[in-house]
């Protein structure tokens, strides 16, 4: 377990560095120049000179790429042009609140999507299985920005149930988090059930059924954890999703969190904010992905670490 | 003359299964409603200049922010616009940004997956090293980097939503070639001397259509729902031009006072979403015979 653990941190390194190569990259080939949006578009050469020495951006760009790496590993993301403060104090500041509103939603998308994909299944072709089905196809047509205005506009405004804006205390993130959930239940929903179709149609089921095992052992012992294991490689990609989803979400709910604060600084063309938020998002992804990976060798015992 | 009996049998066979297909397909009642509305979204998309009752970028302040209502269907927003005009224009961008980067994702991945699958070895490493990063990695996100860096624009839209999309037909083609390669009849045209540029496109593509087209089918709404997500977040078409979620961006500063600026797009754009996915699975139906069971 502990050599399969190594090898899937040792896999993270190169799409980390190359997530930082193309981030760099695009960013600095953009359009739009991070001198003239702090000091605006007219200042004479030698100031412009000035800041953009301060800045580094003088330098040839493998340069550039090799000072911002270098830093990196020691932890240092850079300053924000803009709020002139270490990029990594302002990315560690925020992440809290990206985070929280990922774990929970992930948590409440699966609770309610792994039941709801197991009965529609089980109890195929009847009025369970086609409410389910159109709950979760709706919820795939929907924008997941749309279904939070929604909430926002009834929960918050309509009925004051929930507070309209802010992130200090838990009632803040309950909107946040059933928007997310629920919208990524419907995905999950219709990959547990096509999963869990096509396990019980194997010839093992109708073994169990034959020998007279009750039909919820059956389910519960028998089918489901082979049909769980589909669901738990999209987990990986679910995570990924919510995480680059965050700045929607965050931008429905006035969140100040990583998502937002990326999409911002995209604005004002803040790279150092822009790049730092970026490769948080894409450590969390990668992270979310080792995890479910795991979690799939724990649960699959013909993977060989 | 036995031959001749066998022909015409493949003949009727053949002709049966088109006739099946197209049965099939449209014995769902879903399906029919799905493909009605398609083409009604599809007609207003063409003739917005006829169904909308104002132009859409016409301010009128004195009839701001109203509620909706016989003159304003869909109400106005903040600078006296018709949303129902401006919703029936945004079909366009909608329908394009789907159509076109669908069109150009799945060329790209045809021809990727095709060359990785046919020839393998380190074309195939190669090919699917890069799919495999590119469809690991969460859409939104890349397409947020690539908006960053390239600006926003239709144009670049509609090749940032290709750009991130085109992995996943990548990987389809790619596994259907892989096991097409190994039947008769590509041995029979590689004996009888055909090229493998003519043997991959004449012989092994034409097998691969069927998934392509309900893969296709079901990614059109994805690229909508892109579209609106970038414009939602700014980063989309540039105003005025009225994309449906650069309209609901707009909105959100009033969603207290005016909601129906947010709603009615929103509505109008799940409604074609829906439409997309209702027939995406009916054609899969329809088209994968694993499931006639």
């Amino acid at each position: 377990m502990l050599r399969y653990l190594i090898k899937k941190l040792l896999f993270m390194i190169p799409i980390i560095i190359g997530s930082t190569i193309i981030i760099f990259l695009i960013l600095h080939l953009s359009p739009g120049d991070p001198v003239n949006m702090i000091v605006g578009p007219n200042v004479t050469p030698e100031v412009y000179e000035n800041i953009s020495r301060s800045l580094g951006l003088d330098k040839p760009l493998t340069t550039q790429y090799f000072i911002f790496l270098g830093k990196l590993l020691r932890g240092d993301l850079g300053q924000s042009i803009l709020q002139k403060r270490p990029v990594l104090d302002i990315v560690l500041e925020r992440f809290p609140r990206t985070l929280t509103i990922g774990v929970f939603s992930l948590l409440l998308s699966f609770s309610i999507a792994i039941p709801m994909g197991i009965i529609a299944a089980v109890k195929r072709k009847t009025a369970a299985d086609y409410m389910s089905m159109s709950f979760s196809l709706v919820g795939i047509s929907m924008p997941t920005f749309w279904f939070g205005l929604l909430l926002l506009y009834f929960f918050a405004y309509k009925f004051r149930i929930f507070p309209l804006s802010g992130y200090e205390t838990w009632k803040h993130y309950v909107l946040p988090v059933i928007t997310v959930g629920l919208t990524d239940a419907a995905v999950t929903a219709r990959m547990m059930r096509s999963s869990m179709l096509e396990v019980i149609r194997q010839d093992y089921i109708r073994t169990a059924r034959a020998k007279g095992v009750k039909e919820i052992i059956v389910i519960t012992k028998h089918a489901l954890k082979n049909a769980v294991l589909p669901v738990i490689t999209l987990l990986g990609m679910r995570i990924g999703w919510i995480f680059a989803g965050s700045a929607v979400i965050e931008t429905v709910f006035s969140i100040p969190g990583i998502g937002r604060l990326m999409v911002d600084a995209i604005f004002s063309r803040d790279y150092p904010i822009v790049q730092g938020s970026m490769l948080i998002l894409v450590i969390s992804i990668t992270l979310g992905n080792m995890l479910a990976d795991i979690l799939y060798a724990l649960v699959d015992p013909r993977i060989k670490y | 003359m036995k031959k001749e009996y066998q022909e015409h049998a493949d003949l009727i066979k053949v002709a049966d299964k088109r006739v099946n297909f197209w049965s099939k397909l449209f014995s769902s009642k879903p399906a029919v409603l799905a493909a009605v509305l398609i083409v009604l979204f599809i007609c207003s998309a063409l003739f917005a200049a006829f169904i909308a009752p104002y132009p859409y970028d016409k301010q009128n302040l004195p009839e701001m922010m109203q509620a909706p209502s016989k003159k304003h269907l869909f109400g106005t927003d903040e600078l006296g616009r018709d949303i129902f005009s401006r919703v029936v224009y945004g079909t366009r961008i909608s329908l394009m940004v789907g159509f076109l980067s669908v069109l150009i994702s799945t060329s790209v991945g045809t021809v990727l997956g095709a060359l990785a699958g046919y020839y393998g070895g380190v074309v195939d490493q190669l090919v699917t090293g890069f799919t495999d990063i590119v469809y690991s990695f969460p859409v939104s996100l890349l397409a947020i980097a690539v908006v960053a860096a390239l600006g926003s624009s239709l144009f670049n839209l509609i090749i940032v939503i290709s750009m991130v999309s085109w992995a996943g037909y990548a990987r389809l083609v790619r596994g259907q070639v892989l096991s097409l390669k190994e039947w008769d009849f590509v041995e029979a045209a590689r004996a009888l001397g055909a090229s493998n540029l003519r043997i991959i496109v004449k012989h092994i593509l034409p097998n691969t259509v069927a998934p392509i087209i309900v893969m296709a089918t079901l990614e059109i709404p994805k690229a909508i729902i892109i579209e609106s997500t970038l414009s939602f977040l700014g980063l989309g078409v540039p105003p005025p031009t009225p994309s449906w979620g650069a309209i609901m961006n707009a909105g959100r500063a009033f969603i207290l006072d005016a909601p129906w600026i947010t709603m009615a797009p929103g509505l109008v754009m799940m409604v074609l979403v829906l439409a997309f996915n209702l027939f995406g699975d009916a054609l899969r139906d329809a088209l994968d015979p694993r499931l006639n069971d």
